[in-house]
């Protein structure tokens, strides 16, 4: 049967007449039986192959390459050979045009040929001019496969967008959203018509074109004010903001949507106008403003009063995809103004009385939010509400309201009681939820220290046993209340706790339940320490005797807050300060803490600061490695240098400082302005030049260390690179090679994992091979691959030894100096201090003179004394080139030639490699002597 | 070509809604209603103006009625069997289902209460609905030829719609009742963005703001529940159909939350048939509505009895849903003025209540809590701004949506109504007007001619062919100024043809090359020319004895100029073409005929040998460009 078909197929295939449809049915059929053999397979491919390269075969390269397309569907393993089939179609003088797409969609762009179709940019062109509109259309669908220039892209696109078929406009608007996330766009009357453009088709009669213009307007908007200086930026984000809001009165749910969740991303808008988005009325404040934009279709200017009510619309809406994204977009600006989250709370609490989970559960999420920026102002109105949730049959909403209320602020006594009240009728509900809610307990037992104080007096009636002896502490709300209670001494306000002492020993009893509660701020052992040293003392001396150390405790407390401050961003449980707290509480106790056990929790806390640099919430995480790094030097007492591991953790801290400034740089100005590459590029630098001193100026290093701080290197020359402008392009692809190099030789040694970042730069750097600006036509993978990497923990193996020096000349200062003749050699000598170097060490004596070039004096370490822990000597250095001056000053210092790097110098006489400086310059002052 | 707007009900006031519009020669009446405030020959729109003959089956095209409220279909059974209208009648499914239930119970009202004399019989109330034909929403119907008619969601109550009317090029929009807030039971309103050149809107709340929903629903719950819990009676009298069930919506889910157990009642058998046909009709509601309908019927009410007449004055707290919703009369009346004397009850009022009616007696007292209006009225008021209308900013939002040109705001009180135009006229530009009834208002529409088109310019427009240029705001006129237009984008390829119009054919249009051809005439240029002399100083050879300057000189003399222009103009293509310059469309050539008709200047009988003539030629839009090249030759004689 197959070889009948085939047979007789491969006649009809090699007339001239057309293709018809039995036959191609038959065709269809052998493709599509999974049992036809490969050879049939194989003499069909050829057979279609050869009449689609017909040039007499005109009219049907659509019926064949329909076939090979469902060849290759079928049987990918044949897909190369239809691709190289369809690439010679595609080259060959004769081929119709309207075929092309069909062809072109026949390859796979990812293996490019050697004439790329793709990167063809007449061919591209003369598919968009073509008059036929499903061309344009799959053209325009396409878009993202074509190598083709943006200058050319972004004209056409814009051009295409006064097409007179709207789903080419559609297409042509999302291509200029895709277009927008990765170009750089100087001109900005450019951007400027962009954006207009994609503004007048706010107004399209087409649904679906308004949609996409919804997209386009708010990309290009911020392609906009990034061009845009600072006078003016607010202006502009404006102007956005109210045109977006236009169309969250649009008839079509999904148009609310997108409009909603483009007003979320708006980074600034002014609180006139945020507060105007809550108000039908227009306020005075907005009365009169306008704004560049289009208000309909015939007036250009767009009044501010557009925004009214925008947000009370989103959060009334009827679908509840409008109003999730709506409560979404509110969490995004509440930020901005604590008038305006004032007045939001107020919607945002009748929302948690909404039928639709999500809609509920974002409005907590919201709140949280809003708690987490202090802009949360609970009044006594929205406690039934807010309280309410708590008894939520939904687990998911329980917990989101937990979540909301643990940083929330209750102004008085009476709201605090009934949140407690709240709270503990929910444990009663809902057992399954006491972990969680004693932690709350916990947390906001430590915020509202004064009302804890009083409700316990309040209570404690019922905490003591009763008359027969027994305590009833298996009641819930007496658990709770016990878990409110020991929350006071922590308790932030710095209040003086006056609860009675022997409700820490009741504690004591809970100890097992409370622990699993309060896991993520103490461990089991820290909590019965502190349970026993809080109960130890009797009758009303708790409050003097406790104070001292209390205010020690709130010292270690504030960096608890600072924590709260980060956990802002929705943060793993884990975020809390589950291991700090816990040498802070131990150092309370007086058990003895090793300065390396705090380096491990440190570096392993590091890991989770990673969220919030991507996040770009650079103010929280400079505080918090702040704090970390005085927590730190208290261990190194008085040494100059931390030594080993305190300063390897201390440089680390310092590395993660700078890569993530860079970081924040680089991802809030993708449309990079000159200054701000400049930061950008001098962030990158230091951070480079401290990562390289990581790596050679510490012995002991593991694989794993090394391999790390690689990482790190190579996340610094990939943001260098995918900013595009650096100005040693080529060196710095070289860097990353080399490193790459590095990676895989340590690699080999022994089975490591590397990470996806590491792994995506290998491949990108193995598709390129050898050529020199491959990595130019990679920029848009670099700049992906970024999105790979995240930092991990990195784990210290062993002792570290830290490569010093110091380096002086005796009894030389300024008033003091060396004499010398003009012209002729001079000798220096030094004081040498050298620490943890071995002899095999290639040092150097670095010597400059103003901006001149360096002199470089050999350093053969066999000749001098001493172990490799620690070497002094002194040693007399020439300095040859004296100028002729009555007197000057050199700059000395030592420096380590670095064998790793591949890069040579070109000093004669001098070191073969980059060097690394062991200690910070020393000012030498020379004079002629005075006769 | 104009829309000519005839009202005959709803104009500068609320009730009989009735307007007919005349489009292209086809007439639409939207809406049929009846005013509830008046019992004399007032209720019914004056129909007599539609045509003078009474023949209303051939005077109109079609009815479109856009809900089942009695101000805006009561008229109809009255229309159609007393006064004799036999055309066709459009409605959507909900209202044709429930229109009915409504006509009867207000037929039963005014005979069998009031005694009244009858206007319209059971019997034409049913031959009338069998004139109906129903629609479904966005379903385009086409009346006869020319007219087309589609609903659109209108919000409001169940089955109401705004309607769509084409005829020809003109299009307009009559809204009937809608709302553009969801509320408990029904969506917003939902219309795409269409071409119109009218937009028929009521104005209800034309200066109303309202508040968020959410505000009003909690206030509501909260007079209730206090009311119910000091063991006080509620009375909610409502309209049977919309808001009974929204309410009721909203009282049995925070009953459910709150757990209480107060009886909730309805009145009439009515609300409960209504509640049934709520059931059938749910994809007529809202989305919410919709998602829960897998679960649940959102309309099977847990906690709702049905009431009877002896549990009036029973003891102990209650809620009670009657009719009608203005306390006009009937049963809410009744029960009112049992309940009245106790302060510890509760009435609602709704947001609106026509002048005449209790409700509306008990709103103008002054309120809030407690007001004296008899003897005996001690009950506490709530008045509800629930309303299934729009605000203002809802019609403010929905005509700059729709954009149309022109905008007739109907039902609404005239003082309102004026602010509201001058708000709809100075914000977003369209004319608006409110003709009182009776006044007939007409409006110029688009109208498009039809023109053939040749293949050539068809095919002209097929491929893409745009421009971009940058303009000054300068350029445009002040009220269409935009601060920034800078880069603007065109797409020619539409308007570059050219229209003909002959005699006795119908126009067409023509592709720029095809229209030389299609006039039969050839094409002329305008081409400008010039001729002048320039002095060669003669260099090298004095004695030369040639009168004229020898070919080969020419040609050297040329090859000068050409690099001289080249370094002069470099941003021209300077061609030399041995015997001649072309630049753009200049020409620079030497010129030996004596009598050149392009020579200026006295032309000298001895030549001098070392004079040159040299003529240009170009075209005119050139001519900038060619005096700077004459200019740039004449210069030579100082150069050299």
């Amino acid at each position: 049967m197959e070889h009948r078909l085939l047979s007789v197929t491969h006649s009809t295939l090699r007339e001239d007449n057309n293709l018809s449809p039995k036959s191609a049915a038959a065709v269809l059929s052998l493709i599509t039986n999974p049992f036809t053999s490969d050879s049939t397979l194989s003499s069909l491919l050829e057979a279609l192959v050869l009449r689609l390269h017909n040039p007499n075969s005109n009219s049907d390269h659509q019926k064949v390459l329909s076939l090979l397309s469902a060849l290759s569907h079928h049987h990918p393993r044949l897909g190369h050979r239809i691709a190289a089939a369809a690439h010679a179609f595609i080259l060959l003088p004769s081929t119709p045009t309207p075929s092309l797409p069909h062809a072109l969609s026949l390859l796979d762009p990812a293996h490019p040929f050697q004439t790329d179709p793709f990167s063809d940019e007449s061919l591209f062109l003369s598919l968009c001019f073509w008059q036929c509109v499903k061309t344009r259309r799959w053209i325009l669908r396409n878009l993202s496969k074509f190598r083709v220039r943006p200058s050319v892209l972004i004209t056409v696109l814009l051009g295409f967008t006064k097409d007179p078929y709207p789903y080419i406009r559609e297409a042509a608007l999302d291509g200029l959203v895709m277009l927008s996330n990765g170009i750089v766009v100087e001109d900005p009357s450019l951007v400027e018509g962009c954006y207009f453009r994609a503004v007048e088709l706010l107004f399209d009669a087409e649904k679906s074109v308004r949609l996409s213009a919804v997209r386009a307007v708010s990309e290009w908007g911020h392609l906009l004010l990034a061009l845009k200086g600072d006078k003016t930026q607010r202006e502009w984000s404006d102007a956005l903001f109210v045109q977006l809001c236009l169309m969250i009165r649009d008839t079509d749910a999904e148009i609310r949507v997108a409009a909603f969740n483009a007003l979320g991303k708006i980074r600034t808008v002014s609180e006139d106008i945020l507060l105007q988005t809550l108000s039908k009325k227009t306020l005075a404040a907005t009365k009169e403003k306008k704004y560049p934009g289009q208000y309909t279709a015939k007036l250009f200017n767009i009044p501010a009063t557009a925004a009214a009510f925008t947000f009370v619309h989103g959060l009334e809406d009827e679908f509840y995809q409008v109003r999730r994204s709506a409560c979404h977009a509110l969490q995004m600006l509440t930020v901005l103004s604590a008038e305006f989250s004032g007045g939001a709370v107020h919607v945002l609490m009748d929302i948690l009385n909404d039928d639709s989970m999500v809609v509920r559960f974002q409005a907590l999420e919201t709140l949280h939010h809003m708690a987490m920026h202090d802009h949360l102002k609970v009044e006594e109105s929205h406690l039934h509400m807010f309280f309410g949730t708590l008894l939520d049959n939904n687990g998911l909403i329980r917990s989101a309201a937990r979540k909301a209320l643990q940083f929330t602020k209750l102004q008085k006594l009476a709201m605090f009681r009934s949140c407690v009240n709240g709270l503990i009728k929910n444990l009663e509900l809902y057992p399954q939820d006491e972990a969680e809610i004693f932690n709350v307990l916990y947390k906001i037992g430590r915020t509202h220290g004064k009302f804890v104080t009083s409700i316990i007096h309040e209570v404690s009636q019922e905490l003591e046993p009763s008359f027969d002896g027994k305590l009833s502490f298996d009641k819930k709300r007496t658990a709770a209340l016990l878990v409110l209670a020991i929350s006071a001494p922590v308790s932030l306000e710095r209040s003086i706790c006056s609860i009675p002492p022997r409700i820490y020993s009741y504690a004591v009893t809970l100890l097992g339940r409370l622990s699993s509660g309060l896991v993520h701020v103490m461990d089991q052992n820290t909590l019965l320490a502190y349970l026993s040293h809080c109960s130890k003392f009797t009758v009303a001396s708790t409050s003097e005797n406790f104070e001292g150390e209390l205010l020690n405790f709130d010292l270690k407390n504030s960096f608890t807050h600072l924590w709260k401050k980060s956990d802002a961003f929705s943060f793993p449980e884990s975020m809390e300060l589950k291991k700090v707290t816990t040498p802070v509480h131990g150092y309370l106790l007086n058990s003895h803490i090793k300065a390396t056990s705090c380096v491990e929790i440190v570096l392993w806390k590091v890991v989770e600061l990673w969220p919030l640099i991507k996040l770009r919430c650079m103010n929280d995480v400079v505080q918090t490695l702040r704090s970390w790094k005085e927590e730190l030097r208290n261990f190194s007492c008085n040494s100059r240098h931390p030594a080993g591991v305190l300063g390897f953790a201390l440089r680390y801290l310092h590395v993660i400082k700078l890569l993530g400034k860079a970081w924040a740089c680089y991802f809030s100005q993708r449309n990079l302005q000159f200054t701000e590459m400049g930061v950008l590029e001098a962030l990158l630098h230091k951070m480079e030049s401290r990562l390289k001193e990581m790596l050679c100026r510490h012995a002991g290093l593991s694989r794993g260390e090394k391999l790390h701080i690689l990482e790190l290197m190579l996340v610094a020359y990939t943001l260098r690179l995918s900013c595009g402008v650096t100005s040693y392009f080529e060196d710095y692809i070289n860097k990353l090679k080399n490193v790459l190099c590095l990676v895989e030789y340590l690699q080999k040694e022994g089975l490591v994992e590397l990470s996806h970042f590491v792994n995506e730069l290998q491949n990108i750097s193995c598709e390129i091979g050898h050529s020199e600006d491959g990595f130019i036509y990679k920029l848009d993978r670099l700049q992906k691959s970024l999105n790979l990497f995240s930092l991990k923990h990195i784990v210290l193996s062993g002792e570290l030894k830290y490569l010093d020096a110091e380096v002086d000349v005796c009894d030389n200062e300024f008033q003091n100096p060396l004499p010398f003749i003009p012209g002729l050699p001079v000798g220096i000598p030094f004081d040498i201090t050298l620490y943890n170097i071995s002899s095999e060490t290639r040092l150097w004596i670095t010597t400059t003179l103003g901006e001149k070039s360096a002199q470089f004096v050999f350093l053969d370490l066999s000749e001098f004394g001493g172990s490799n822990e620690m070497r002094r000597f002194t040693f007399l250095s020439p300095f040859f080139r004296t100028p002729l001056a009555k007197r000057f000053s050199l700059k000395v210092s030592i420096a380590m030639e670095c064998l790793s790097e591949d890069q040579h110098f070109k000093h004669c006489n001098g070191p073969k490699h980059e060097l690394i400086h062991l200690c910070k310059g020393k000012e030498v002052h020379l004079s002629m002597p005075v006769k | 070509m104009v829309i000519e707007c005839l009202v005959l009900g709803a104009g500068q006031e609320v009730g009989k809604s009735c307007v007919v519009v005349t489009i292209n020669g086809k007439r639409i009446m939207f809406d049929c209603g009846m005013h509830m405030g008046y019992l004399d020959h007032r209720r019914y729109p004056d129909f007599s103006l539609i045509s003078k003959s009474h023949d209303f089956t051939r005077s109109l095209s079609c009815i479109i009625i856009t809900h089942f409220h009695l101000d805006h279909i009561g008229a109809l059974p009255y229309f159609t069997q007393v006064c004799g209208y036999n055309g066709p009648i459009y409605m959507t499914y909900p209202t044709k289902a429930l229109a009915p239930l409504m006509l009867e119970d207000y037929r039963k009202v005014m005979v069998d209460r009031r005694g009244e004399e009858e206007q319209f019989s059971s019997e034409h109330i049913v031959e009338c609905m069998k004139k109906v034909t129903a629609v479904d929403l966005k379903q385009t119907i086409q009346v006869d030829e020319d007219l087309q008619i589609r609903a659109y969601y209108a919000g409001h109550v169940l089955g109401a719609a705004m309607f769509y009317a084409k005829v020809g090029d003109a299009a307009i929009v009559y809204t009937g009742d809608y709302n553009m807030t969801p509320d408990r039971h029904l969506g917003a309103a939902q219309i795409d963005r269409l071409q119109l050149d009218l937009v028929i809107t009521e104005s209800t709340y034309a200066t109303t703001y309202r508040d968020s929903k959410y505000v009003r629903e909690r206030e509501f719950l909260k007079a209730v529940h206090k009311c119910v819990a000091s063991g006080g009676k509620v009375l909610i009298p409502t309209f049977a159909l919309g808001r009974a069930q929204e309410l009721c919506m909203l009282l049995d889910d925070y009953w459910e939350r709150m757990n209480l157990k107060v009886p909730i009642y309805f009145s009439a058998g009515l609300t409960i048939q209504a509640n049934m046909y709520y059931k059938v009709l749910i994809n007529w509601t809202s989305q919410k509505v919709k998602d829960t309908y897998a679960t649940r019927n959102a309309f099977d009410f847990k906690n709702v009895l049905s009431f009877d007449r002896s549990l009036i004055n029973a003891p102990g707290a209650c809620v009670l849903f009657a009719t009608p919703g203005m306390i006009s009369g009937g049963f809410s009346l009744e029960v009112f003025k049992q309940w009245a004397p106790c302060e510890k009850n509760l009435v609602t009022l709704p947001g609106y209540c026509v002048a005449g009616t209790v409700g509306h007696k008990l709103m103008s007292a002054k309120i809030p809590t407690q007001i004296r209006l008899d003897e005996d009225v001690q009950i506490n008021i709530h008045q509800l701004s629930f309303s299934p209308h729009t605000d203002a900013k809802g019609i403010m939002d929905l005509v700059k949506f729709l954009s149309p040109k022109h905008v007739i705001l109907v039902h609404g009180e005239k003082p309102k109504m004026v602010t509201l135009k001058e708000k709809i006229q100075s914000e977003l530009g369209i004319q608006c007007y409110l003709p009182a009834n009776s006044e007939s208002l007409c409006i110029p529409t688009t109208h498009h001619i039809k023109a053939g088109a040749s293949d050539a310019f068809v095919r002209s427009c097929l491929s893409p062919n745009f421009k971009f240029l940058k303009t000054n705001s300068a350029e445009l006129d002040d009220s269409h100024k935009r601060t920034m237009p800078l880069l603007q984008v065109y797409d020619d390829r539409v308007s570059e043809g050219i229209l003909t119009l002959q005699k006795n054919q119908s126009p067409k249009v023509v592709n720029q090359n095809e229209f030389m051809e299609a006039l039969g005439v050839e094409k002329h240029e305008v081409k400008l020319a010039h001729c002048f002399r320039v002095y060669i100083p003669d260099s090298e050879s004095g004695d030369a004895s040639d009168c004229l300057p020898s070919t080969s000189r020419k040609g050297s003399l040329l090859h000068l100029i050409s690099e001289k222009l080249c370094r002069e103009l470099p941003d021209f293509d300077v061609q030399d073409c041995q015997e001649h310059i072309q630049i753009q469309s200049v020409v620079v050539s030497f010129c030996s005929n004596e009598k050149c008709p392009h020579r200026t200047g006295v032309s000298l009988q001895s030549v001098d040998k070392k004079e040159v003539h040299f003529c240009c030629s170009w075209s005119v839009a050139d001519d900038a460009l060619a005096w700077r090249i004459v200019a740039s030759i004449k210069n030579l004689e100082l150069d050299t």
